[in-house]
């Protein structure tokens, strides 16, 4: 059991209003990633659904109790905060078993329940030591082995892995998502990275400034991104966002025509994978090739478009400098009128 | 040349040891000079020249001691009252720092600011206060007229105060409550197991500003059974006929409790706890 409804949520800072109302069901069982720029309410909202931070209006359910006075332990939530937030003074398997003292589980079965929670987590032989004893890895291990020794009904993760190098927040990031698997238990996780949202959510709710921008499962959110923050958040690298011609540039108005774009579109988003080389089209100038080995990132300059394009073509087939034809996939063409929402795909009768 | 910078060098560091050690001889000879005149007579003492070593009348010393003044009851109470001040200082400065640093309240950095004040005000000027208040309390003459007005210390909140500001981060605190700890259990099982290097320094200075407190009893105790050591041996000394031997004695006594403790201690100053706690 975890499912958790939230009705309206809002939070507000004396005057400031940080959470705007949020309506969101994650079912149970499920992996609901949180992601969004850098203070949009994120680690908030999911503070307030553990009980760390006091809701200001709405109502929090888990399952299907009213949990809005509940005290944090009372919420049947386990949190993994950034920091890990180990005890110091305990040993690994006294932080892993400190909640269950507290609940008052009896020795000889909190140690049961440790001990089945480090073979998951592979830390069997870490238990004695202490935190500062452990690598960065390690200690992360033994926050999500704190949080799954309380059985709980929700995970809540603010950013787990964002205190881990590269190679090791690929590697538990795989982790996590076996993890989720092999306990079928509802995951709330925030980052601010989308490789890992993408990777780790069945559904992904894009936050900004307070509200959900859009909820859906990763490849929704990926070709059909319902607004233009969204189409811009998420992608790697960023989405090409093309405006509609104003000027008398014959490359811009030939790039517009290609695009398909009609009177009421204001503005084209077009993914770089789906920018191609073509033997004949719109004349573009590479400012820039970046070549990741398996394929070229170019920057174009096209005359009279705003910014640069990009575009994400296999590698080794210009250079910078070089004078290039583009032409866009138009099936692939994502078109958005004057208030930035994506137009249902009449856009361009 | 760089042969030469090295014997330089050399030369410099045997300098600074010599000079260090100087000012540890002059430092500890009152305190060497104390333990031997404890176990001579006054003739011995103050024949020419003084004795430097141990002598044979440390028992003859006592008696005088323990014929003056109830010697063993004073050290009693001295340490009572160094405990009791001790353990109620870590109790509150603890609970009043924890809360000044983690909490949330109205009028919070005013409170602050008046404990602060507090240490301000010199502190001959509250021994008049200090005698009235303990007056009428019907004070005078106990123990808890010593351990009880200092026993939230402005110094020893503000110490608490930062040493949970610099080791305890937030992070955990909010952990144990969602592990199931209560406020107060927060503040037992978590805040006070790293507070301990902290809660160590302010206990030893408390425990040694209470066993050399001269003014406090001086101000609320009148008679000699219920003083402290300190008022008591001063008690010994008269311009006429003071019993110097004994009165060393009697020092040397009660310079040992703070030997014991600052050798049981000062492993536990050093050691830093939180270390791992957050990356
Ligand atoms: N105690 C507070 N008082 C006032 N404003 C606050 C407080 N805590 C957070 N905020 C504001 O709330 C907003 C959301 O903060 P939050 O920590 O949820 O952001 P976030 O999405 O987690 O960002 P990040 O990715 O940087 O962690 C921020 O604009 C922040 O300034
Ligand atoms: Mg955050």
């Amino acid at each position: 059991m975890g499912q958790v409804s939230l009705q309206g949520i809002r939070k507000n800072y004396a005057e400031v209003s940080v959470i705007k109302g949020i309506d969101l069901e994650v079912q149970d069982g499920e992996f609901m990633v949180f992601v969004g720029p850098s203070g949009c309410g994120k680690s908030t909202l999911l503070r307030m659904i553990a009980g760390l931070e006091s809701i200001s209006g709405g109502e929090l359910r888990i399952d299907g109790v009213r949990a809005n006075e509940l005290r944090p332990a009372d919420r049947g939530a386990a949190m993994v905060f950034q920091s890990y937030a180990l005890y110091p003074h305990m040993t690994v398997a006294e932080n892993m078993g400190f909640a269950l003292k507290m609940a008052g589980v009896p020795k000889q079965q909190r140690a049961a329940q440790v001990g089945r929670a480090a073979e998951v987590l592979h830390i069997v032989e870490l238990l004695a030591r202490y935190p500062k004893e452990l690598s960065g890895g390690q200690r992360q291990r033994v926050a999500i082995g704190r949080a799954i020794v309380r059985k709980p009904a929700v995970f809540l993760f603010d950013e787990p892995l964002s205190n881990l190098d590269a190679a090791l927040r690929v590697s538990m990031r795989t982790e996590l998502s076996r993890l989720h698997k092999e306990l079928a238990t509802t995951m709330i996780y925030v980052t601010h990275d989308q490789v890992e949202a993408l990777t780790l959510g069945n559904r992904i709710a894009v936050f900004n400034q307070g509200h959900i921008e859009q909820l859906g499962a990763p490849m929704d959110l990926y070709h059909r991104p319902a607004n233009e923050f969204v189409a811009n958040f998420i992608g790697m690298p960023n989405i090409n966002l093309i405006d509609r011609p104003d000027s008398a540039s014959a490359a811009h108005l030939a790039l517009w025509e290609a695009l398909q774009g009609s009177a009421t579109v204001q503005r084209i988003g077009l993914r770089p994978e789906h920018l191609h080389l073509a033997g004949q089209g719109i004349p573009a100038l590479v400012v820039l090739a970046e070549h990741l080995g398996d394929s070229s990132i170019l920057h174009l300059q096209v005359e009279g478009v705003n910014g640069l394009l990009k575009a994400k073509v296999v590698a080794g087939q210009c250079i910078t400098g070089q004078m290039v034809c583009i032409a866009p996939d138009a099936s692939r063409v994502l078109r958005y009128d004057v208030d930035g929402r994506l137009m249902e795909s009449g856009g361009n009768s | 040349m760089k042969l030469l910078n090295r014997q330089t060098e050399q030369l410099s560091s045997w300098a600074a040891y010599l000079l260090v050690g100087t000012g540890a001889l002059l430092m500890l000879a009152p305190f060497y000079f104390m333990f031997v005149f404890a176990t001579h007579s006054r003739t011995e003492i103050f024949s020419l020249p003084p004795p430097l070593f141990i002598g044979d009348d440390f028992l003859a010393n006592l008696e005088i001691l323990t014929s003056r003044m109830p010697f063993w009851r004073n050290l009693g109470w001295s340490l009572y009252v160094a405990i009791a001040s001790t353990a109620l200082t870590l109790l509150f400065c603890s609970m009043g720092g924890y809360a000044f640093a983690m909490f949330q309240f109205r009028f919070k950095n005013m409170l602050f600011a008046l404990v602060m004040a507090t240490m301000l005000l010199p502190s001959f000027m509250n021994m008049i206060p200090t005698f009235m208040i303990m007056d009428m309390l019907g004070w005078i003459d106990q123990p808890r007229a010593l351990y009880i007005p200092g026993a939230a210390s402005a110094f020893g909140i503000f110490l608490m105060r930062q040493s949970v500001a610099a080791t305890i981060p937030k992070d955990l605190i909010e952990a144990a409550r969602m592990d199931g700890c209560g406020e107060f259990s927060i503040y037992l099982r978590i805040v006070l197991p790293l507070l301990r290097p902290a809660l160590g320094t302010l206990g030893l200075i408390t425990f040694i500003a209470s066993w050399n407190n001269f003014i406090g009893p001086l101000i609320v105790m009148r008679t000699p059974e219920m003083y402290t050591l300190p008022l008591a041996l001063r008690s010994l000394q008269s311009p006429v006929n003071t019993e110097w031997g004994a009165l060393m004695t009697g020092s040397a006594i009660a310079t040992l409790p703070l030997v014991v403790l600052f050798v049981l201690s000062s492993r536990q100053l050093i050691s830093g706890l939180t270390t791992g706690a957050v990356k």
